[in-house]
C-alpha cells in the first residue's frame, strides 16, 4: 500500500486558510486511508482462490523454510490457496489473532496453545512444524557446564517466560541440584548478547538449533543441553494452529494448506539447497549460510516419524506435557490436553 | 482657578464643526476587589483637520483616552462619537491607531508592513504595495522599502508605521506617543519629519505625548489631563503658522510661555 | 570552518574509543562491532544496506509530513477554542505517556501490514512537539500587534493570516526539528512489529544472526538519517524564517 506525499508545509504562511482546509483534508484523508486499507474480503466462489493469512510467530527464519519452499514451490497456488505470510505484531499476537478469527493460521508453541486453552481461548494445534523441542541451556566453554549437574552455583539467564522457569526447575530436579544454589536471571529477549557479555554463565531459551548453530559458527564452540534430554517431558516446539470454529467451516482449506505444506517440506528434504531459496529470496537480509545450516539440522524435525502422516501431533506426549504443566500450575483449568491437538486435517488421515 | 477659566475661555471650536467629541466620559478598571477608576468626567472635542495634543503624567489615561476615540474600548460612562456615530466599529472605522510601538512585523520587509492596514481591510497584497510605493517616495524612503524591521533603526521603523497609518486613507489619526521609545536626537528629526508629513497629507490628529514641547510644536491645540481620574483641566491654542520648523520652534517666546503654563497646569 | 573542524575532531575522538572499547578482551567481538568492521560491512552489504534505508526513510518522510499537517491543525484549533485547550492538553500529553513498544502491535492490528503502521506510529511520536510548539508560538504573538489589526477592521481569519500563524513560524521549526529527529526511532518500532524491509527489521534480524557489523552499519546509516533530518529542519528555518536572524544595518 503506497501513499501520497503530503503538501511542503512551508507555504502555509501565505495561504493559510487554504492550506488550513487543505491540511484538513489531508489529515482526514490520511487517516481513512490508514484505517481502510488492507481490509481483505475473501474472494468466494467456487473454484476461486481462497486467500488465508498464515501469522509466524516471529520474524522468518529457517524454521519457517517449509513454508516458504511450498509458497514458492508453487504448492499453495496450486492447491487453490493465496497464502498471506505474516509477521507478528507482538509475542502474543499469533495465537490472539487466530482466537479471534482476524488470521486463519498461526505458527505458536505448545505451551502456548495449553495456556491459552487454560484462558478459554478455543484454539487448535492442528499440525506440527518442529516435532521437539528446540528450547536448550546454552553455555560457554569457559562457564564449564558440560552436564545440569555443573549449574550448581551458576547463573541462568532467562527470558522471563514463566513455562521455561518451570523448565529450569524440573531440569535442576532432576539433576539433583538445589535449585537455591542457582542465580536466575531475566536478561529479556537478548540471551546471546547476555551470554557473550559473561554475565550470565548460561542462558535457556536459545534453539539449539538456531542460536547453537549460529554460536558455532563463530566459533564460540558452545555447550547446549536440550531441555527434553534434562528431564522436560517432550512438546512441540513449533505448531501450526487454528481456530476450531474454523476446523468444520474451512476444514477443505486447512487441509489444502497442511498438504501443501507437506510438499514443500519435502522438497526441502530432497534439495535443501534448492528449496531454501524461497525463504532467502523472500528475504533478503537473512544469512544464506547460517539459515543453510539451521534447515539441515532440524530437516529431520520438520518431517513426521516412519508411518506416521506429516505434521503428526503425539496425543499421549501432549498429555504427559499438560499433566507437567498442570504439577507446575502453569495450567490449571483445563484437565489434560484434550481438544487441544486434532490430527484429523493431515494429509493421508480420513475425515 | 485661572486654569479653569481658560479651559472655558478656548473651549471647543466650532467654526468647521466637530468630528470627534467625548462627553462625560468616565472608564473604570476592574481587576479582583481594586477598581481604578482611569478616566472621570472627561470632555474633549476636536475639530476637522486640528492636530490636538494630549498631554499628562504617566498613568493619567491617555493611552486608555485614544483607544476611546479609536474604538477599542467603550466608556462605562458618557458617549464617545466621531462624526457622529458613537459605535465602536465605525470609530474603528474612522480612525487609524498607531501605537507607542511600532508593531511592525519583523516577517514583512517595509512596504509589505505599511501596507498591512490595507490588507487587513481585504486588499490584496500586490495592491497594497502599490498603494505604498508613492508614499515612500514622497518621504524619501525608496531605498528601505524590501528592507525588514530587523534592519531598520528605531526612527525607521515609527516612520513606516506612521506610513501604516496614513496608507487607509482615514480622516482620523489617532497616534500613541509615536517617539516615546526613541532617543533625543532620532525624537526631534522625527518630530520635524511629522510635522512635514502632515503638511503633505494633512488630517485630524490626536496627538498622546508625555512631552508638552512636542505637543506644542506638532498641534493646533493642547489639552492637559489631570492625573487619575483623568479629565481635561486645561487647553491651549498653539499661535504658531504651519509649515513649522523645530530649530526655529524651540526658541520662540510664545511657545515658551505656553509650555510653562502647561507644565504649571500638570502639576 | 572552524565549527566542521570541532565536529571531525569530535567524531574522530569518538571513534578512538570506540575502536578502543570493540578491541578489549573482555569484550566479546560479536558484542561489539569495530569502526573499521562497521566500515566493511557498509560496503560490503551496501546496496542491501541502501535499499532498505530507502523503505524507512519512506516511511519517516510520510510520517513527518502527517505529523506536521496533524501537529499545525491540533495547535490551530486549540488556539482557537479555549474549551478544546483544556479538554484536550491533557490527552495530548498522555498520548505520549503510553510505551511505543505496547502501541506499535495496536497500530498493525488496526492499520494492517505495510506503511500505515509505520506512518502511524512515526506521526504518534512527532505531531506532539510540533503541536506544543506551535500553540506557544501562537499564544506569544505580541497582544499589541492583535489590538492593531483589530484597530484595522481586520477579521478572525486575516488576523491569523497576516499576524498569527506567521509568528509562529519560528515555533513551529523548534518542533519540526525536534520531531525530524525523533521521527527515525518511530520508524524502526513500527518495523519491530512487523515488516518485510526497513533499516529496523534489519538490525533486529542482524542481531538476531549476530551480524553485529551489519547491525552497527544499520545503526550508523539511522543516526545519519535522524541528522540529516534534523539539518534539513534547521536549514528550512534558515532559508523560511530569516527575520529571527537579521541586524540592523539602517
Amino acid at each position: 500500500m503506497t501513499a501520497t506525499p503530503l503538501v511542503d508545509a512551508a507555504r502555509t504562511r501565505r495561504r493559510a486558510p487554504f492550506a488550513l482546509l487543505l491540511l484538513c483534508a489531508l489529515a482526514v484523508a490520511v487517516a481513512v486511508a490508514l484505517a481502510g486499507c488492507g481490509e481483505k474480503r475473501d474472494k468466494l466462489g467456487p473454484g476461486a482462490t481462497r486467500e488465508l493469512e498464515l501469522m509466524l510467530d516471529y520474524f522468518p527464519n529457517a524454521d519457517h523454510a517449509g513454508i516458504y519452499a511450498a509458497q514458492a514451490g508453487g504448492e499453495f497456488r496450486r492447491a487453490g490457496l493465496d497464502v498471506q505470510i505474516r509477521q507478528p505484531p507482538s509475542p502474543a499476537a499469533p495465537i490472539n489473532q487466530v482466537a479471534a478469527g482476524r488470521v486463519d493460521l498461526a505458527i505458536s508453541y505448545e505451551p502456548e496453545v495449553l495456556r491459552a486453552r487454560d484462558k478459554g481461548l478455543n484454539v487448535v494445534a492442528v499440525a506440527a512444524i518442529v516435532r521437539r523441542p528446540l528450547t536448550s541451556i546454552i553455555s560457554l566453554p569457559k562457564a564449564g557446564i558440560r552436564s545440569p549437574k555443573d549449574l550448581e552455583g551458576k547463573t541462568v539467564g532467562t527470558a522471563g517466560i514463566d513455562y521455561q522457569t518451570s523448565y529450569l526447575r524440573t531440569i535442576l530436579e532432576e539433576a539433583d541440584v538445589d535449585p537455591a544454589s542457582v542465580k536466575q536471571r531475566d536478561v529479556g529477549f537478548s540471551l546471546v548478547p547476555a551470554l557473550l557479555s559473561r554475565r550470565v554463565d548460561a542462558v535457556l531459551g536459545g534453539f539449539w538449533n538456531y542460536e547453537g548453530t549460529e554460536l558455532a559458527q563463530k566459533r564460540r564452540d558452545p555447550r547446549i543441553i536440550r531441555v527434553d534430554d534434562a528431564g522436560v517431558p517432550r512438546y512441540d516446539e513449533l505448531v501450526l494452529v487454528a481456530n476450531e470454529d474454523a476446523l468444520e467451516r474451512d476444514d477443505s482449506e486447512l487441509r489444502a494448506f497442511i498438504g501443501a505444506l507437506a510438499r514443500g517440506t519435502r522438497a526441502l528434504e530432497k534439495d535443501p539447497d534448492e528449496a531454501i531459496k524461497g525463504l532467502l529470496e523472500a528475504n533478503r537480509d537473512l544469512d544464506p549460510k547460517l539459515q543453510r545450516a539451521v534447515v539441515k539440522k532440524t530437516l529431520p524435525l520438520f518431517l513426521p516419524v516412519d508411518g506416521r502422516p506429516f505434521g503428526y501431533l503425539d496425543g499421549a506426549a501432549w498429555h504427559r506435557f499438560a499433566a507437567w504443566m498442570r504439577d507446575h500450575r502453569l495450567v490449571s483449568e483445563i484437565p489434560d490436553a484434550s481438544g487441544a491437538f486434532t490430527n484429523r486435517l493431515l494429509p493421508g488421515e480420513s475425515l | 482657578m485661572q486654569v479653569q477659566a481658560e479651559a472655558a475661555q478656548h473651549g471647543p471650536s466650532s467654526i468647521r464643526g466637530t468630528l470627534v467629541a467625548l462627553k462625560g466620559v468616565g472608564r473604570t478598571f476592574r481587576s479582583g476587589k481594586a477598581e481604578v477608576r482611569a478616566l472621570d468626567d472627561l470632555e474633549l472635542e476636536v475639530a476637522p483637520g486640528e492636530a490636538l495634543g494630549v498631554v499628562g503624567v504617566s498613568g493619567c489615561g491617555k493611552s486608555t483616552l485614544l483607544e476611546l476615540i479609536g474604538g477599542l474600548q467603550e466608556p462605562d460612562a458618557g458617549t464617545v462619537a466621531i462624526g457622529g456615530e458613537t459605535a465602536a466599529a465605525a470609530r474603528r472605522g474612522a480612525c487609524s491607531y498607531m501605537p507607542q510601538r511600532d508593531m511592525l512585523l519583523p516577517w514583512r520587509d517595509a512596504l509589505d508592513n505599511a501596507g498591512l492596514a490595507l490588507e487587513a481591510q481585504g486588499l490584496g497584497r500586490r495592491e497594497a504595495r502599490r498603494r505604498a510605493e508613492p508614499l515612500f517616495e514622497r518621504f524619501g524612503l525608496e531605498e528601505f522599502k524590501r528592507a525588514r524591521p530587523g534592519t531598520l533603526s528605531g526612527g525607521m521603523r515609527q516612520r513606516v508605521a506612521f506610513m501604516r497609518t496614513l496608507l487607509p486613507g482615514r480622516p482620523l489619526l489617532a497616534l500613541d506617543e509615536p517617539f516615546a521609545a526613541l532617543d533625543a536626537i532620532t525624537r526631534s528629526s522625527m518630530q520635524q519629519w511629522l510635522a512635514d508629513a502632515l503638511v503633505s497629507e494633512p488630517r485630524t490628529v490626536v496627538l498622546v505625548t508625555h512631552d508638552v514641547e512636542e505637543a506644542l510644536f506638532l498641534c493646533d491645540r493642547v489639552v492637559v489631563m489631570s492625573s487619575r481620574p483623568g479629565h481635561v483641566v486645561a487647553s491651549f491654542t498653539v499661535p504658531l503658522e504651519r509649515p513649522r520648523d523645530r530649530t526655529a520652534a524651540v526658541t520662540d517666546p510664545r511657545l515658551a510661555s505656553l509650555r510653562e503654563q502647561a507644565l504649571e497646569a500638570l502639576r | 570552518m572552524r565549527r566542521v573542524a570541532l565536529v571531525a575532531s569530535l567524531l574522530a575522538l569518538f571513534a578512538l574509543a570506540w575502536a578502543w572499547v570493540a578491541s578489549l578482551d573482555s569484550v566479546d567481538d560479536l558484542l561489539v562491532a569495530s569502526p573499521d568492521e562497521t566500515w566493511k560491512a557498509l560496503n560490503d552489504d551496501w546496496s542491501l544496506l541502501i535499499d532498505n534505508a530507502w523503505t524507512t526513510l519512506h516511511e519517516v518522510l510520510l510520517g513527518l509530513a502527517t505529523s506536521i499537517a496533524l501537529g499545525v491543525v491540533f495547535a490551530l484549533a486549540m488556539h482557537l477554542s479555549r474549551t478544546l485547550r483544556e479538554a484536550a492538553y491533557p490527552l495530548l500529553v498522555a498520548s505520549q505517556a503510553v510505551p511505543i513498544v505496547v502501541l506499535a502491535p495496536i497500530f498493525v492490528l488496526a492499520f494492517d501490514y505495510g506503511i500505515g503502521p509505520k506512518i502511524a506510529i512515526v506521526t504518534l511520536i512527532c505531531f506532539f512537539p510540533i503541536t506544543v510548539n506551535v500553540l506557544d508560538g501562537l499564544r506569544s504573538v505580541d497582544p499589541g500587534q492583535l489590538t492593531l489589526m483589530r484597530a484595522f477592521g481586520a477579521s478572525r481569519i486575516r488576523t491569523l493570516r497576516s499576524v498569527e500563524l506567521p509568528a509562529a513560524l519560528p515555533s513551529f521549526f523548534s518542533g519540526l526539528r525536534i520531531a525530524a529527529t525523533v521521527s527515525v526511532i518511530g520508524a524502526v518500532f513500527g518495523e519491530w512489529a512487523g515488516a518485510d524491509e526497513g533499516l529496523g527489521r534489519l538490525v533486529l534480524l542482524g542481531n538476531d544472526q549476530l551480524q553485529t557489523p551489519r547491525v552497527y552499519a544499520g545503526i550508523v546509516l539511522l543516526t545519519l538519517m535522524a541528522v540529516a533530518l534534523f539539518a534539513l529542519a534547521s536549514l528550512a528555518e534558515r532559508l523560511i524564517c530569516p527575520w529571527t536572524r537579521e541586524e540592523r544595518t539602517a
